[in-house]
C-alpha cells in the first residue's frame, strides 16, 4: 500500500511535461483571462489601456508556467503529469479556441 | 511543518540537480549584477574629467539645440539633450546606436563655449559598464542567436532551473526552517557552516531571488511569449488598434521650446525632474520624444529613471511609465512597472541601489556556497583519494567565480591606463576579461582547486588594489592619470579597496583549511615548501 502512493522519479517524462503541456496551459489559461476578464479583448479599451494590458497578459504566462514546472514532480509518475497537464492544457486552449470563434 | 518523507527526497534532488547546472552562469550573472548597480557611477570614474563637455544652463538648450539641428542635420533623426551635470549637454551617436550591443559605437558630444558658439568632438563611447552590464546579461557567453546575444537565451534558460531550484529548496528546507534558519553552527565543521549561512541567505532574500527569476525569463522569452499570445488574441491586436492616427508632418519651426516640454511634463507627473529628452525623427511620420525622468521616491521602470512617450509637437503623452501620473496605465501598467523596477532596483534612490547591490552579491555567494554543499557532500572522508567529478567540479566552481571575478577587477585596474594609448577602449575591455578569465579556468585546473584558490583570492585582491593604486599615481605631477573627482568616483576607490580586503581574509582562510584542514578533502594540498607536491599535480 504504501508503494503505491509513492512519488516516482521520473524525471525526464515530469520536467517534459512541465515544459510543454506547461507552457500550453499557461498560455491558455492566460488567454482565458484575456478574453473574459476585466479590459478583456470584447471591451472597448483606449490604445494606451490595450498597451499595458497586453504586456500585463504576457508578464503572467512566466510565473504561471514556473509554478507548473516547480511542482510537476509531486506527481506520482510521468503517466499522470503527462495526464493532468496536457489534459487541462487541451482543455484551456479549446476553451480559447472556441472564445475566438464565439466573441 | 510536516511534508512526507517522499516528496522531500524528490525535491532534495531537484534542487542538486537545477542548482548545480544553473549555478556558475547564475554567479557570474548576479556578481556582474550587483555592480550594475552603480553603472552611471563606474563610467563616471572611468571617464577622464575633460572627456564629457561642460554642463550649460538649461536656458541656452534651446539655442544648442538649434545650432546642432542646422551644423548637423542627421541630428534630426535621433539627438539627446541631457540635463545631468556630469554630462555632456547635447550628444549623437555617429556609429552604432543605444539599442544592441557593439564594440566600436562612436558619440558626437556637443556645447556652447563661452562666446556661445556650438563646441563639438567625436568619442568613442568609454563604457565600463557596458562590459559589465554585458556580462550581468549573458555571463560572458559568446555569440549571437537572432536579435540577442545568446547568452541572454542560456541565462533564461538558467532562470528557470534558478526558479526551481529556489521553490525546492524553500519545499526541503521547511520541515526543519523554524528551528535552525537564525542559527549558524560554526563549531559543527565546515559543511554545517556553508549549509547555514547558504540557507540563511536564500529564505532571507527569498522573494527578491523569486522575481529576479521571473523577470530574467521574461526579459529573455518575450518574443516567444509575445508569439503565443497573439495566437491567442486571434484577430485582436496586441498593441495599437482602433484608433485613427492622422498623419501630419510638421515643420521643425513649430518645434516648441524645451520649457514648453517641462511644463508639460511636470504637469503630468509631478515631483519629477527632467534628466534627458531624446528626440526622433523630427522631420519623418513619426516623430517623437522620449523623457527619462527621475524620482528617487517612485518605483521607476528604467534602470535609473521613468520615461514618458510624447509627440515633440503636439505635446500629446502616448504613454508613460508613471503608474501615478495622470496616464491610463491603470492596474495592469503598475504590475508590469513594478516588475520591471523590482529587478533593476529603481527605487529608494541611494539607499535602494545599496541593497540591491548587496543582495546581488548575496545571491552571487548563494550560488558558489552551493556548490561548495555539493563538494562537501560528496567528500569521501576515509580517503584521501576523492573522485574526479569532484575534483572537476571543484576547479570549475573556482575557476569560474574567480575568473569573472578578476576578469572584470582587471578591466577596471586596467581602465585609465587604457585610456592612455590608442586604441578602442571597449575591444580592449573585453580581450582584458577574457584573458584573466580563462586564464583562471586554465590554472585551476592546472593547480587544482585548493592551490588555486589562494592564488585566485590574492590575486583578485592585487587587481582590486591597482585601482586606488592607479589613482594615487595620478597624484605624481606630469602624470596623464587623473584622480578621482566626485563621490561616485570615491566611491569606486573605496569598493574596490572593500573587495580587496574581503578577498585577502578570504583568502587568510582558505590557506588554513588548505595546508592545515582535513586531509581526506579536495581542499587539503600541502604547502610547497615541503617535499611533496599536491597530489593533484603529482
Amino acid at each position: 500500500m504504501v508503494n503505491a502512493n509513492k512519488i516516482e522519479p521520473h524525471w525526464w517524462g515530469k520536467t517534459l511535461a512541465g515544459i510543454f503541456a506547461g507552457f500550453f496551459l499557461s498560455i491558455g489559461l492566460v488567454g482565458i483571462f484575456a478574453w473574459l476578464g476585466p479590459d478583456g479583448l470584447t471591451q472597448q479599451i483606449t490604445e494606451e489601456q490595450r498597451l499595458w494590458k497586453t504586456q500585463f497578459n504576457m508578464w503572467m504566462i512566466t510565473p504561471i508556467w514556473l509554478i507548473i514546472l516547480s511542482f510537476v514532480y509531486l506527481f506520482k509518475s510521468s503517466r499522470q503529469a503527462w495526464a493532468w497537464l496536457g489534459g487541462a492544457a487541451c482543455v484551456s486552449i479549446a476553451i480559447v479556441a472556441a472564445l475566438k470563434e464565439m466573441l | 511543518m510536516k511534508i512526507r518523507a517522499d516528496v522531500l527526497r524528490t525535491y532534495q534532488s531537484v534542487h542538486t540537480w537545477t542548482g548545480i547546472s544553473a549555478g556558475l552562469l547564475l554567479f557570474i550573472g548576479f556578481f556582474a549584477g550587483a555592480l550594475t548597480m552603480f553603472g552611471s557611477e563606474i563610467d563616471d570614474w572611468a571617464t577622464p574629467p575633460h572627456y564629457q563637455m561642460n554642463q550649460i544652463q538649461p536656458a541656452q538648450q534651446d539655442t544648442l539645440l538649434e545650432l546642432v539641428f542646422t551644423q548637423y542635420p542627421e541630428t534630426l533623426n535621433n539627438v539627446t539633450i541631457n540635463y545631468e551635470p556630469d554630462s555632456s549637454p547635447i550628444y549623437w551617436y555617429g556609429q552604432g546606436s543605444a539599442r544592441g550591443f557593439s564594440l566600436d559605437d562612436t558619440m558626437w558630444h556637443g556645447t556652447l563655449d563661452e562666446q556661445g558658439e556650438l563646441v563639438t568632438a567625436l568619442r568613442h563611447v568609454n563604457e565600463l559598464s557596458m562590459l559589465v552590464d554585458y556580462l550581468h546579461r549573458s555571463a560572458g557567453i559568446i555569440g549571437e542567436v537572432g536579435h540577442d546575444q545568446a547568452g541572454v537565451y542560456i541565462l533564461g534558460i538558467a532562470a528557470f532551473l534558478y526558479f526551481i531550484a529556489l521553490i525546492s529548496g524553500l519545499i526541503f528546507l521547511l520541515p526543519s526552517l523554524v528551528k535552525s534558519f537564525f542559527a549558524l553552527r560554526k563549531e559543527k565543521g565546515a559543511n554545517r557552516f556553508w549549509l547555514d549561512s547558504h540557507n540563511l541567505v536564500g529564505v532571507a532574500s527569498f522573494p527578491f531571488h523569486i522575481i529576479i527569476a521571473i523577470t530574467v525569463v521574461v526579459f529573455s522569452f518575450h518574443d516567444l511569449f509575445y508569439g503565443g499570445l497573439s495566437q491567442v488574441y486571434g484577430d485582436k491586436p496586441l498593441f495599437g488598434g482602433e484608433e485613427q492616427h492622422p498623419e501630419i508632418r510638421y515643420e521643425l519651426s513649430e518645434l516648441p521650446s524645451l520649457n514648453e516640454i517641462h511644463t508639460k511634463v511636470a504637469q503630468y507627473a509631478p515631483g519629477f525632474s527632467v534628466s534627458s529628452i531624446n528626440f526622433r525623427g523630427l522631420t519623418g511620420a513619426h516623430p517623437s520624444a522620449s523623457i527619462s525622468i527621475v524620482n528617487d521616491k517612485s518605483l521607476m521602470r528604467g534602470p535609473h529613471t521613468d520615461f514618458i512617450f510624447m509627440n515633440p509637437y503636439t505635446l500629446e503623452i502616448d504613454t508613460s511609465s508613471v503608474t501615478n501620473g495622470n496616464g491610463q496605465q491603470g492596474v495592469w501598467g503598475a504590475v508590469v512597472t513594478t516588475f520591471f523596477g523590482l529587478h533593476f532596483g529603481s527605487y529608494g534612490g541611494e539607499l535602494g541601489r545599496w541593497l540591491y547591490f548587496i543582495m546581488g552579491l548575496g545571491g552571487a555567494f548563494l550560488f558558489y556556497s552551493g556548490n561548495l554543499i555539493w563538494l562537501e557532500k560528496r567528500r569521501k572522508k576515509q580517503s584521501t583519494e576523492q573522485s574526479k567529478s569532484s575534483h572537476f567540479m571543484a576547479n570549475l566552481t573556482v575557476g569560474v567565480c574567480l575568473g569573472c571575478a578578476m576578469g572584470i577587477a582587471g578591466a577596471f585596474a586596467a581602465s585609465k591606463w587604457i585610456m592612455l594609448i590608442d586604441v578602442n577602449i571597449n575591444i580592449a575591455y573585453m580581450w582584458v576579461y577574457y584573458a584573466l578569465f580563462f586564464a583562471s579556468i586554465l590554472t585551476a585546473f592546472g593547480y587544482g582547486a585548493a592551490r588555486f584558490s589562494i592564488i585566485g583570492l590574492y590575486g583578485f585582491a592585487a587587481l582590486c588594489l591597482m585601482v586606488p593604486i592607479t589613482s594615487l599615481l595620478g597624484l605624481i605631477p606630469q602624470m596623464p592619470l587623473w584622480t578621482p573627482s566626485s563621490t561616485a568616483d570615491y566611491g569606486v576607490e573605496i569598493a574596490a579597496i572593500g573587495f580587496a580586503v574581503a578577498s585577502i581574509l578570504a583568502a587568510k582562510k582558505v590557506q588554513q583549511r588548505v595546508y592545515e584542514g582535513a586531509q581526506n578533502s579536495i581542499w587539503y594540498c600541502p604547502k610547497y615548501t615541503s617535499e611533496r607536491t599536491c597530489k593533484r599535480l603529482a
